[in-house]
């Protein structure tokens, strides 16, 4: 499950009689409460529970008991549950590491190409972790692109099939949350502090310290979700863990799911373990952020003053830039796109390396006993459109009640639980899907929506509402409630202030959040792997069946050509918004659009 | 109510209370704001002005009391009518200019609702973009400007459309001196030209009396004295008004002989063997901690060869371009601060020190906690 948190500042909020308000809000409230009742607490809590009461649910003879727990801690699945809580601590202190250092550079200093680096963020964090696992393998694999560089080496086939690997992937994969949260944080820090410590006589390594707290809480949010991100991770776990026979707590779950015979008790240990190692680090972030703010979009704008390199110094620094971006992103996809063009067992052969585009041609004329990629392709784009519309409206609805400046008990209750569900695996998720909508009670006498499209639907929203409900918290509570209030004052009508100061001011966000959830949803593997209906199976899941045969070209085929079709449509949109939409709007969150 | 101009409004506002939570912040606040009339809400931070002002705005909910714009009223028993419709417009600290619009487009909104077809809301744009003088900067986004720039622009936007009623909530605090005193001209000129009604809250009592027609006094949620500036100057009603509004000196009494229904004598205990005339408060009692106190303008300093007046020495002096101020000390730890003379006096001089006894007040100190 993706995680990004940006923080509160005071929202609008306008007030109505008394009667209609509480009227309104207690009905608003309940509904709200059902949606995530059913989409999210129903399920997990259910799934969850067997651990302790595994014949409540009809999984096994005791009411209650504590055997699943001392079961889940020994072995493999032990193995696995500590490996994933160490991992991740891991993959929170380097992420945070590297995502500071870029983040400052980028935005603190006059390197070349800042939208660039930007952009590239956002392709990493749109990136799924399988996809960037499968590229690494085809650089690092013997015979593989990293061969014909001529840099391969059996100790960074070793090193990378194991811990240092798996921490490898898991920390690239959570540089973009942490550089986005960091970057806001960077952004909002006026050059006034720097300006104070080094008029008091700072040098610069001292004004670093001095300043660097400063953004502290949105350190310690970056290290919580890199944290949350690398415990809740199943593409990696997937595939490199299960080829470096490493155990990861997530896909020992999915093990404990697909045994035969499933053993659900202990895989509801492991969710609830999931849970809780991540729930600590959210809530510790949440209190060190109480009440502050990273940024201010108000009427006024502080401009940011940018570190000023020399004409080498600025090449040299954007060279750097480059190097590590094309290491964590370039080279991977460069894997994957060089492993599709090619159909041989390994890149490199005793006879040189064959170009060819066979393994194009095989992913629409697939084998006897493989799915062909069209339409599995049309049903994640289907599926990308209405997790992202449903998820979009949800989040929005959610992040104005967490941005209210009077929360009541409800708000609060909501901000923690959305604290809490980020911290659920998107596996814990799927399998509280089919574990509670199976039910007896629910197929036969409420809906069957078991294996059916609606139930992906409703679990990809769940997966990704969270998130991106945070995600859109600090975009929402940055606008000053002095400008939707000078709305109403000079006539505007409350749908009408909404339209033309909230939507404008909130579209690039709206849009990017849901081009997020969008592509998100394409690439998600866990849920879609659990919850998909048979016959109709997401393209994720379809390449997935390829990886890791004799076919893995096509499945890197595959890849790419969903990578390039998220893209497009990721850029149609880009162009649709740049193309309606007015310059002004366009304008807000653009770098450098202050003076 | 319409967003059509109807002239000037008139308000009043009666035993207007706002409650957050436990936290009193409006109690039993009354009073009439009379049609083109500039009005300011004087106090300090917490003291209620900016509460007061946004629930004349509608943007917050009054718990109870009644709020009447021109002949409606907009809050007042199960009554509540939404900002949008009360027919006024507003300038805020922040400005709050829409950043995603251009100068000529953030003045234009008010418009949007107003009965101008759109040729005349155009020039009508153009007619204030004029007259605040920001012609040039019409297609600029907000964050492109200066504050005072920004200011101006909020300015025109409140001014745009034909509103009854323009509000202003310290729409100077974000400037620097010399912007504040330019824009302050510019805010009474525009505003008394378009003939509006204008409601201004501040916490600095030299641009209350520079702006307004009537000063009401805030403190602690309660309006504390509403009336024409020249009355709070010379006649406050409490000590807290005096204070706030401005004095150079306040000193504990020994004693107090009335000589007629407005006049009394005071002994200070620095100055034992001289009597200084003073006004007595038409409603402040001075009898349980009375102490005087003096308005910068009722002191003039002489040499210390003349005959009247009460010794003191010069502890400071400052050039504040048309004189000096001088800080005087009159006993010992009694000072009298901002006391202008044309004339020069050093650092240690030693002068006497004269008071007029029309800005001087006696009344009890109500020290604050």
């Amino acid at each position: 499950m993706t995680t990004l948190s940006v923080l509160t500042e005071q929202p609008p909020v306008l007030p109505e009689p008394p009667a209609a308000r509480r009227r309104r809000v207690s009905w608003s409230s309940l509904i709200v409460w059902l949606v995530l009742a059913l989409l999210i607490v129903i399920p997990v809590l259910a799934f969850v529970l067997v651990a302790v009461s595994p014949r409540l649910f009809h999984q096994g003879t005791s009411y209650f008991t504590f055997s699943n727990i001392s079961a889940a801690f020994r072995g493999y699945t032990g193995r696995g549950i500590l490996d994933s809580i160490w991992v991740a601590t891991c993959v929170g202190v380097f992420a945070v590491t590297f995502a500071t250092i870029i983040a400052w550079t980028v935005q603190r200093t006059n390197i070349y190409g800042r939208r660039f680096w930007s952009a590239s963020m956002w392709l990493l964090l749109i990136v799924p972790t399988w996809m960037t696992t499968l590229g690494w393998i085809d650089v690092v694999q013997p015979g593989e692109l990293g061969s014909a560089l001529g840099f391969h080496s059996l100790f960074i086939y070793h090193m990378f099939f194991g811990a240092s690997g798996i921490i490898f992937v898991l920390s690239t994969n959570a540089l973009p949350f942490s550089y986005f949260v960091i970057s806001v944080g960077l952004r909002g820090l006026g050059s006034e502090f720097e300006d104070a410590a080094r008029v008091h006589g700072g040098g610069r390594w001292l004004t670093i310290r001095t300043v660097l707290p400063i953004i502290a809480p949105a350190l310690l949010s970056a290290f919580v979700i890199s944290f949350a991100e690398a415990m809740s991770d199943f593409g990696v776990a997937f595939t490199l863990g299960s080829s470096a026979h490493f155990p990861i707590a997530t896909y020992t779950l999915f093990n404990a799911i697909y045994a035969f015979p499933a053993n659900f008790p202990v895989a509801a240990v492991i969710a609830g373990v999931l849970i809780l190692c991540t729930v600590p680090p959210v809530f510790l972030q949440a209190r060190v952020m109480r009440g502050r703010s990273y940024a201010v979009l108000g009427g006024r704008a502080k401009a940011v003053r940018r570190y000023q390199f020399g004409p080498l110094g600025r090449v040299g620094v954007t060279s750097a830039v480059g190097i590590f971006m094309f290491f964590v992103l370039g080279l991977p996809l460069l894997g994957a796109i060089t492993s599709s063009f090619t159909n041989t067992a390994s890149f490199v052969t005793t006879s040189g390396i064959h170009w060819t585009l066979q393994s194009y041609k095989d992913v629409f004329q697939p084998l006897p006993s493989y799915t062909t990629l069209g339409p599995p392709l049309w049903t994640s784009n289907q599926l990308g459109i209405w997790v992202a519309s449903g998820t979009l409206v949800m989040a929005y609805v959610l992040a104005r009640r967490m941005a209210s400046s009077s929360p009541g008990i409800g708000q609060r209750i909501a901000d923690v639980f959305l604290l809490g569900s980020i911290a659920i695996p998107g596996i814990v998720l799927g399998v509280g899907y089919i574990f509670f909508y199976d039910q007896r009670f629910i197929t036969s006498h409420i809906v069957d929506l078991y294996e059916t499209m609606p139930l992906l639907i409703m679990g990809l929203i769940a997966s990704s509402l969270p998130s991106q409900a945070r995600l859109l918290t600090g975009p929402v509570a940055q606008i000053q409630s002095s400008l939707g209030e000078a709305a109403r004052v000079h006539g505007a009508t409350r749908w009408r202030a909404f339209r033309s100061t909230s939507i404008p001011l909130l579209s690039r966000a709206l849009v990017w959040a849901w081009l997020l959830t969008f592509a998100k949803t394409i690439s998600e593997l866990a849920v879609a792997q659990i919850l998909y209906q048979p016959g109709h199976e997401p393209a994720s899941v379809v390449i997935e069946t390829y990886l890791g045969t004799i076919f893995a070209s096509i499945g890197s085929a595959a890849t790419v050509i969903t990578l390039v079709e998220m893209m497009g449509v990721i850029g149609l949109v880009l162009l649709i918004f740049r193309l309606v939409t007015p310059k002004g709007w366009r304008r807000i969150g653009e770098a450098g659009a202050s003076l | 109510m319409s967003r059509t101009s109807t002239g000037p409004s008139r308000v009043e506002i009666k035993d207007l209370r706002k409650e957050f939570g436990t936290k009193v912040a409006l109690n039993g606040v009354s009073l009439v704001v009379e049609p083109g009339t500039f009005t300011v809400l004087l106090g300090p931070s917490g003291s209620g002005k900016t509460t007061l002002l946004r629930c004349l705005a509608g943007i917050e909910q009054p718990t109870s009391g009644t709020i009447k714009i021109g002949d409606t009223v907009v809050f007042g028993g199960a009554k509540y009518v939404g900002p949008e419709k009360r027919n006024l417009s507003m300038v805020f600290q922040d400005y709050a200019l829409w950043p995603h619009l251009t100068v000529r487009r953030n003045i234009a909104f008010p418009l949007l609702t107003s009965h101008f077809s759109k040729p005349e809301r155009a020039a009508r744009v153009d007619d204030m973009l004029e007259r605040v003088g920001i012609a040039h900067l019409a297609e600029r986004f907000p964050n492109e400007l200066s504050g005072g720039e920004q200011q101006r622009v909020a300015l025109a936007r409140a001014l745009s459309a034909e509103v009854g009623l323009v509000l202003f909530d310290e729409p100077l605090s974000n400037l620097d001196a010399d912007r504040r005193d330019q824009l302050r001209i510019e805010i009474a000129t525009l505003t008394r030209d378009a003939g509006v009604t204008a409601v201004y809250i501040t916490h600095d009592q030299s641009e209350a009396f520079a702006l307004a027609d009537r000063v009401g006094v805030l403190r602690n949620g309660e309006l504390v004295q509403y009336t024409r500036p020249e009355k709070i100057y010379r006649h406050p009603k409490s000590a807290f008004v005096a204070r706030f509004t401005g004095i150079s000196g306040e000193f504990e009494v020994g004693k107090v002989r009335e000589i007629s229904d407005k006049r009394v004598e005071v002994q200070l205990p620095f100055a034992p063997h001289m009597f200084i005339e003073a006004t007595k408060s038409e409603n402040s009692p001075y009898d349980t901690d009375p102490h005087l106190f003096v308005r910068a303008a009722g002191v003039t300093l002489a040499p210390l060869t003349s005959v009247d007046g009460a010794p003191g020495t010069i502890r400071d002096v400052a050039y504040n371009g048309r004189g000096y101020e001088h800080v005087v000390e009159v006993g010992e730890g009694a000072t009298l601060t901002k006391v202008y003379a044309t004339d020069r006096y050093e650092r240690g001089d030693c002068v006497k020190v004269m008071f007029d006894p029309v800005s001087c007040f006696v009344m009890n100190s109500q020290k604050e906690a």
